[in-house]
């Protein structure tokens, strides 16, 4: 089932005091599976969050639709449903951390027995049991976070929005957030996440998507992205002679050559096919052939340096 | 509704948050502490000018001082608490509006105009609340010591909450437009101070001048801006036994009311945050 389904959005600010326009997001199309971790990358003022507060119907859309656990997003009672962590989150300085949760779960639609059977677990799970009675006004950065993350589950949601969960979150609670969305994942939850952390997004996304300039770049699990599927890594059983292997094979796009390895990048796999008849007749054996790698930060910044280079052309 | 409920009582709990409608509630407090004490101490003859309350005139002198005192507690609720409630009640809507903040209340299955009546409801609530403690307390020492039990005088509190809720709707719509409290504030008490006064005298200054424009703008502005200062007079015809003496000025400033909330309903609805 689609959780989450976004079809032709442009969302155009428009400032008629200062006459300006900003397209925030262009033409965008996207869908979310149920039960999936998506994340939504990009460099700032990419539309990220745009696209998540249009979702929560925080901002309006200027063009098209999008429905969030198939429904429209004009109908607000869907939200019952939804968790929501903004980026700089705020909480009355007054509520101390049980104030907040109950106040959220209130909104939420949340009856009090289900408010009160939650609070204490919540807590627990993301580490603030302690601090329970300590007014907001008093927590840390982390705190923040770390209860900003509880309140967007006080209503066991089914689709949550998490935008910058790890802001401000030291490593080790880094690890614990992750591991906190990874056991909602395995409840069958549906979780979209906005972030600058790639290697996060990388660790426990199924899909991401790329953002620039409100533009959707490229969609795909994080396997597909980050698998250069031109490049292979080719690990023979005996060591490589160099300059033997380099005249005979000058054919080839070879890359990198170590003592017993050596990178190519071919055109297709017929010719991947002919560079392995080539081992074999000269007598090599092939260990393993593997698509080399990229890392979703190398391969991330790539394609923004691409997009970007495409719109100064034009 | 549920949602409406939660944004009020969010609301009064952000209000108390506030020193300010607590240090109302313990001036309030004090004047009724210090009246009790003055009853108790001070005899009817005493407080009547040493007039025995034994004929009609005298009877008559008794209720003077009765009106007088509640004129003593009314008037300067009106001004005093008032403005103390339009101070603090002016960053509701700019605090709820904050980066962060809205983005937490949208994102929850509640509409816009719900949180515009919850925040309306809440803000007037307290003030009702403080309010209607020193006059109610004020009645009730009042009824005990003279024995003069007039209910009209307890219109007075709604009356003085009437008012505040007609300038608190123009806090909301002024923060949901510019998202500032000192405009909100500003702009009450341009109201509240200078403009309903002048515009209350307005056939006075007419008196003074034979421009026809003139008349045109100050009966235009006369009706279109609350009347507060005409609620402040009926709040103490009110406390002196008159009741109310014109239902113009509660009607338009209700007609101002409810259009300034469906003015802001309507711009919040609209707004991305």
């Amino acid at each position: 089932m689609i959780t989450v389904e976004v079809s032709n959005l442009t969302k155009i600010y428009e400032s008629s005091y200062k006459k300006r326009r900003i397209t925030a997001l262009t033409n965008f199309n996207l869908s979310v599976e149920e039960g999936t971790v998506f994340g939504l990358l990009g460099p700032n003022g990419a539309g990220k969050t745009t696209l998540v507060k249009v979702l929560l119907g925080i901002v309006h859309p200027t063009l098209g639709s999008a429905k969030i656990l198939g429904q429209n997003i004009n109908n607000y009672e869907i939200r019952k449903r939804v968790g929501y962590l903004p980026e700089n989150h705020k909480f009355p300085p007054y509520l101390n951390g049980e104030d907040v949760l109950r106040y959220v779960g209130k909104l939420s639609g949340c009856t009090n027995d289900e408010i009160n059977s939650r609070i204490d677990g919540l807590l627990k799970l993301v580490k603030m049991e302690k601090w329970k009675k300590t007014k907001v006004k008093k927590y840390s950065k982390g705190m923040m976070q770390r209860l900003g993350l509880a309140q967007a589950l006080i209503n066991n949601p089914d689709l949550i929005f998490l935008d910058e969960p790890t802001d401000g979150v030291d490593p080790i609670g880094r690890k614990e957030i992750r591991d906190i969305l990874l056991n909602l994942k395995k409840e069958g939850k549906t979780i979209f996440i906005n972030s600058h952390l790639l290697s996060e997004v990388e660790l426990i996304s199924d899909r991401v998507a790329i953002l620039n300039n409100g533009l959707l770049i490229k969609e795909g699990t994080v396997e597909d992205l980050t698998t250069n599927k031109e490049t292979y890594s080719i690990k023979l059983t005996d060591d490589i002679d160099k300059l033997w292997f380099e005249d005979n094979f000058k054919d080839f796009h070879l890359g990198n050559i170590t003592a017993n390895s050596f990178e190519v990048k071919v055109s297709d796999e017929k010719e991947l096919n002919l560079l392995i008849d080539e081992l074999r007749k000269a007598g090599k054996n092939i260990k393993e052939i593997v698509p080399v790698k990229t890392s979703l930060e190398d391969m991330f910044i790539s394609l923004i340096n691409e997009s970007d280079k495409k719109k100064t052309n034009e | 509704m549920n949602n409406i409920i939660e944004i009020t009582k969010q609301t009064i709990r952000e209000a108390f948050a506030r020193k300010i409608f607590i240090m109302f509630a313990g001036v309030s407090s004090l004047v009724l502490i210090l009246f009790a004490i003055t009853f108790a101490a001070v005899g009817i003859d005493d407080l009547s000018g040493s007039i025995q309350v034994q004929s009609n005139r005298d009877t008559g002198i008794m209720y003077e001082v009765v009106g007088a005192i509640k004129l003593f507690i009314v008037v300067p609720l009106f001004g005093g608490g008032l403005f103390l409630s339009i101070f603090s009640a002016s960053s509701f809507i700019p605090n709820m509006l904050e980066k962060g903040n809205i983005d937490v209340l949208l994102s929850k299955p509640i509409s816009r105009s719900q949180i515009i009546f919850g925040k309306f409801i809440g803000g007037t609530g307290v003030v009702f609340v403080n309010i209607a403690y020193l006059v109610l307390g004020i009645w009730l020492l009042i009824g005990l010591k003279f024995s003069v039990w007039d209910a009209s005088f307890l219109l007075s509190i709604f009356t003085i909450t009437f008012a505040f809720a007609v300038l608190y709707s123009l806090i909301i719509l002024i923060g949901i437009i510019s998202q500032s409290s000192i405009l909100a504030m500003m702009l009450s008490y341009l109201i509240f101070f200078i403009l309903s006064p002048i515009l209350d005298i307005r056939d006075k200054i007419m008196m003074l001048s034979d421009s026809k424009v003139l008349e045109i703008v100050l009966e235009g502005f006369y009706y279109i801006v609350p009347k507060t200062s005409e609620l402040g007079t009926i709040t103490s015809n009110i406390a002196v036994g008159g009741g109310i003496y014109d239902y113009q000025p509660i009607f338009t400033s209700a007609v101002f009311l409810i259009l300034s909330l469906a003015l802001s309903i309507i711009i919040f609805s609209k707004k991305d945050y």
